[in-house]
């Protein structure tokens, strides 16, 4: 969602609020204003405030009248606001709002501002879900997993999960096809967030005497994830960013690396082969060990084949940045 | 806070070409939580890294009980608020052996029952803990709109010796009220209040935000350079930046 769209459901919503719909929300007492009416002119006065509320504030206390307030903000939009009684102890009115019209405005723009930081996490899921029902998932998500950093960066960390056992879905939705996208999302999320790295060249590793080759353990790039999936979502993502609006793929197994090593990020699709091979390399598993275990993957082939094939990827790899650094024994 | 990735490798290639200064939207100096000693040591690290000349954030609380709104949360304007924050801004100052300066925020409503409005409080804040203040035009006009105050009464207030920088942007009027949106050009009337502040500070530097929709370079540039004419002096230059809660 864009910092317009925000803005624009803003406005939306600030309507909404002038209007006592949100079931229990206690109706104006002094206005008693009805759906259509405009937001109400009420002066508080400064002193107000500090009177003890039923059980609202324990305390004008700083501490009390925070926890009070942050209560108030992250409450989902569909909770009842606190009375316009309640807010009148603790906040004042303005010229043209009430305490509690104004208070709402930080409800909606701590639900706005989270919604708007998974979108961009998530920009192919919410365009497969479509706006509302992402937005839907959003919140829900919201309600389950309160930020408790300081740092928004790793706040979306959870959504494949929640995804696939959480998330309210409607309709078509495919359940294990958002936990993959999702996933793959993520991926590319902390890709960017983790350190870059030279990357290891063929000329770097023409140097190595033949003999040692067996022994080398190649360490991956440190922004390198790799990743199955029950979808073809690195197809599907493929398509959403050159702009198509692709539908929902058939179930097939399939599989990604996400890495960077300068500021581009890079999705490779893989084979089972493939992920094998890679698989124990990252682990730290040796050159020799690693070509061993997917020479099994291999075994309807000549050993000349595999051997052909398997190198062939390797250089390809080494060519496309994967790897930061070479050790042996 | 950009302490890792990409985002680090971006800051630190525009570190060798320009001067930094740091702002940011995390500190929660007003918090009644515990001080995040693991966030201003990365600031502090983060300000070496840079060298930046200061480091800003705004006189607000963002969370409480271990939660984070990522939003900049009015304080009650009282003598108890007034102690806790001047206590920990000497705490941060001194981890972070920078000078701390404080923004003014935009807000949406106030605490009662508070003796002392926003103006005072910041006053009396940035001598009591000797920090910097950052004061954003736009959240002058922002906050006066909101609740009906006098932006020039808020002007007069401040102690412009301890100002190190002045933030103009856009904003969002809805009728009812205005959001600090940081889109679109600057309104006039914060143009004219940015000209009589900069009177009032005897010359500092000053800075547009625009956070969405940036137009071109060019456009955006064009924008930042409308300070001029309020600014006074012939050759201050304006900057223009971006930040995100």
């Amino acid at each position: 969602m864009t910092r317009r769209a925000i803005v624009e459901s803003l406005v939306e919503h600030e309507r909404a609020s002038a209007t006592p719909v949100v079931h229990g929300r206690v109706p104006h007492p002094s206005t008693g204003r009805s759906s259509d009416a405009d937001f109400v002119t009420r002066h508080v006065p400064e002193t107000q405030g500090e009177t003890q509320g039923e059980g609202l504030l324990d305390d004008g206390s700083l501490r009390a009248r925070q926890e009070w307030f942050a209560r108030a903000v992250m409450s989902p939009e569909t909770m009842p606001a606190p009375s316009v009684s309640e807010t009148d102890r603790v906040l004042t009115g303005g010229p043209q709002l009430s305490s509690l019209d104004r208070l709402e405005v930080y409800r909606r723009a701590y639900h706005g501002r989270l919604v708007e930081c998974l979108a961009d996490d998530y920009p192919a899921l919410q365009a497969s879900l479509g706006d509302p029902a992402f937005e839907r998932i959003a919140r829900a998500y919201i309600a389950r997993h309160p930020s408790t950093s300081p740092n928004l960066n790793a706040y979306g960390r959870r959504m494949a999960q929640f995804c696939e056992r959480e998330a309210p879905l409607e309709g078509p939705a495919v359940r294990p096809f958002l936990t993959d996208l999702a996933s793959l999302e993520w991926a590319i999320v902390e890709v960017i967030h983790a350190p870059g790295a030279e990357p290891l060249t063929l000329a770097g590793l023409s140097d190595v005497p033949i003999e040692q080759w067996a022994d080398a353990r190649l360490a991956t790039t440190p922004a390198f994830r790799m990743l199955r999936f029950q979808y073809p979502v690195n197809l599907y993502f493929q398509a959403f960013r050159e702009g198509r609006r692709p539908a929902v793929p058939e179930a097939a197994a399939s599989a990604a690396a996400v890495y960077r090593n300068t500021r581009t990020i890079w999705r490779m699709d893989l084979s089972d082969p493939m992920f094998d091979l890679l698989g124990s390399l990252a682990s730290g598993d040796t050159l020799g060990t690693s070509l061993e275990r997917a020479a099994a993957a291999f075994a309807d082939v000549g050993e000349e084949v595999a051997v052909a094939r398997v190198m062939a990827w390797f250089r390809e790899w080494v060519q496309s940045g994967l790897f930061s650094g070479v050790s042996f024994g | 806070m950009a302490t890792a990735g990409r985002p680090l490798e971006y800051l630190d290639a525009i570190a060798e070409r320009y001067p930094i200064v740091m702002h940011g939207v995390s500190l929660s100096i007003g918090s009644t939580d515990p001080i995040d000693r693991s966030y201003v040591a990365d600031l502090r690290a983060l300000r070496d890294r840079t060298g930046a000349l200061w480091v800003s954030d705004h006189l607000c609380w963002t969370g409480v009980a271990g939660r984070n709104t990522h939003d900049l949360l009015p304080m009650p304007y009282t003598e108890e608020a007034l102690a806790h924050v001047a206590d920990r801004v000497r705490y941060v100052q001194d981890i972070l052996g920078a000078p701390l300066a404080l923004e003014n925020p935009s807000t949406y409503v106030e605490f009662g029952g508070a003796p002392m409005r926003e103006w005072e409080f910041l006053a009396r804040l940035a001598v009591e803990a000797d920090c910097a203040i950052l004061l954003d035009v736009n959240n002058v006009y922002v906050s006066a709109y909101n609740h009906g105050f006098d932006p020039h009464a808020y002007l007069a207030a401040i102690p412009f010796d301890r100002v190190v920088q002045m933030h103009v942007a856009g904003h969002t009027n809805h009728g009812t009220h205005v959001i600090d949106s940081h889109i679109g050009p600057v309104i006039d009337d914060v143009w004219r209040l940015l000209g009589d502040a900069y009177r009032l500070s005897g010359g500092t530097s000053v800075l547009l935000e625009w956070d969405a929709e940036i137009p071109s370079f060019e456009e955006t540039h064009a924008e930042a350079l409308r300070a001029k004419p309020f600014v006074g002096r012939p050759g201050t230059d304006a900057v223009v930046a971006s930040h995100h809660p």
